[in-house]
């Protein structure tokens, strides 16, 4: 193939070059989705952990349908190359997170890597796992003023309700 | 007609303030803000020379700093600054030994300090604060805003909780607008005037005077006059607190917030007629303000809005609810009075 230059540009295309090749990021990607499987929340490099997530978020689309399902099983069994985490993910993972419409893993930005690369980290995990969360949202408290103001909104509501109902 | 309103204009400014003729809210407005200024210059010449006193910080962050401050200069403000750009800009009040206080207010001891913040776990005395504040806004745009022939008195800012929905100050206008009602364009005039002033972010600044002080800075407004006595009466040191915004110079229960850029969403929502008093008829201007840190959403706050516009009934000293047929419920957690 010719160096030209619109091969080099991605020119809207889907999905980033890693490794040594399509085969190579494949096998790339297939042995940190394993890894994400076992450890449900490994450490990678943002770029690959962003695309793990796409394949973990359909892998685990494909295992809600069951592990009688001949695709399921085959993308499964193509995908962990631990065969124990086939059991894992469709007894363990699918009613965990089969509630769920999509979103099964989240990802965070971590300071970049000490190496001399310096590459910009990411933790990818899935959701509901056992480890304690790494990031709280504490809401605000109740007496802060806004919430105040619709406190007295709601009481203002319901006694009208009440007055109106009478 | 034209030289009969330049005449009266010019008599105006060239009458004196013992005349018998009313001074304007303009002239007026000078007046009390020369007072303050001199009073203030009068305050600070009494600590000559710079002495160091040791603040200690407590609390959640950075607990047991030490800032070694100026006596008489430093501010708790400066405090903060000493800290981060975080702590400057989003501490609303202070307490200095247990005491709730201005991040304006001067240190004159060694002591203990903490920052109050709107998102801390019980934000009552910030959210207090704050609509005090906002009351003082309204009572400046409203002095202000009329034309120098009609009269503003601007009587005072009842203390109303926030889960009452909306801060008021009572005004008694010129007799000639008892008729008048502001319309929905006046009151955004009004609301726009004041977020000029939200714009320039004007410290609040406040000082402590003895109440002749304060009775000759009133001296214009019999209704503030009785508010001085009454204050000096109960503050354990005979003093009154004053604070002043820009050019305007108001009486005050409790301590304000650092500056006018805190508010970010602010609205004068309503103008309701609470019918003849001893001063004259009095109108309570009811308005809505949230701070910078908690805005809301443009659907919430057209909710709360339309409820700012109920008229706030102040039953007793520090107690208020809006006017419905039903007792408001103070026994719910969730409220705060």
């Amino acid at each position: 193939m010719r160096l030209t230059l619109p091969a080099l540009i991605a020119h809207g295309r889907y999905g980033r070059r890693m490794g040594l090749g399509p085969e190579s990021r494949i096998n790339m990607l297939r042995n940190i989705l394993t890894g994400l499987v076992r450890h449900e929340r490994i450490e990678t490099t943002w770029a690959r952990a962003d695309e793990v997530r796409i394949y973990a978020e359909k892998l685990i689309g494909y295992a809600k349908k069951g592990d009688t399902d001949e695709k399921a099983m085959k993308m499964a069994s193509f995908w962990l190359t631990e065969k124990d985490l086939v059991h894992k993910l469709f007894k363990v993972l699918v009613p965990r997170l089969g509630s769920e419409q999509h979103g099964y893993t989240r990802v965070f930005q971590i300071p970049n890597r000490d190496s001399l690369d310096r590459a910009k980290m990411a933790v990818l995990e899935l959701r509901g796992n056992p480890f304690p969360p790494l990031v709280t949202r504490q809401p605000d408290s109740n007496g802060t003023l806004l919430n105040q103001l619709l406190c007295g909104y709601r009481q203002e509501v319901t006694r009208s309700r009440a007055a109106g109902g009478d | 007609m034209a030289c009969r309103v330049v005449s009266r204009v010019l008599s105006c400014r060239f009458a004196s303030s013992s005349s018998a003729s009313r001074l304007s809210s303009v002239q007026l407005q000078r007046l009390r803000n020369d007072l303050f200024t001199r009073e203030k210059a009068r305050q600070q010449s009494l600590t000559p020379r710079i002495e160091k006193i040791e603040v200690k910080l407590v609390g959640k962050t950075h607990p047991g700093t030490l800032f070694v401050m100026n006596k008489g200069l430093s501010t708790p403000y400066s405090c903060a600054r000493h800290l981060s750009e975080w702590h400057s800009k989003n501490s609303v009040l202070a307490l200095v030994n247990g005491e709730v206080w201005d991040m304006h207010c001067l240190l004159t001891q060694s002591c203990e300090i903490q920052f109050l913040t709107f998102k801390d776990e019980d934000p009552a005395e910030v959210n207090k604060a704050y609509w005090r504040s906002c009351a003082m806004l309204m009572g400046q745009v409203l002095e202000s805003s009329f034309k120098e022939e009609f009269s503003v008195e601007l009587l005072q800012s009842p203390e109303v909780t926030v889960l009452s929905g909306a801060f008021c100050y009572d005004v008694v206008l010129d007799s000639h607008l008892d008729s008048w009602n502001p319309s929905k364009e006046n009151l955004r005039a009004l609301t726009r005037a004041v977020h000029s002033l939200l714009h320039q972010d004007l410290p609040f600044e406040p000082l402590e005077v003895q109440p002749k002080v304060a009775l000759e800075m009133f001296q214009h407004n019999k209704c503030k006059q009785a508010q001085v006595e009454e204050k000096a009466a109960h503050s354990p040191q005979g003093t009154v607190r004053v604070y002043r915004c820009r050019d305007f110079v108001d009486l005050s229960d409790g301590p304000h917030i650092p500056r006018t850029g805190f508010c970010s969403q602010f609205e004068i929502t309503a103008a309701h007629s609470l019918g003849p008093g001893p001063w004259g008829q009095v109108r309570r201007f009811q308005g809505l303000s949230l701070p910078r840190q908690l805005q809301a959403f443009h659907t919430i706050w057209e909710r709360i809005r339309t409820r700012a516009e109920r008229l706030v009934e102040v039953r007793a000293p520090s107690q208020a609810a809006v006017s419905t047929s039903v007792p408001a419920e103070r026994s719910l957690p969730e409220s705060q009075l």
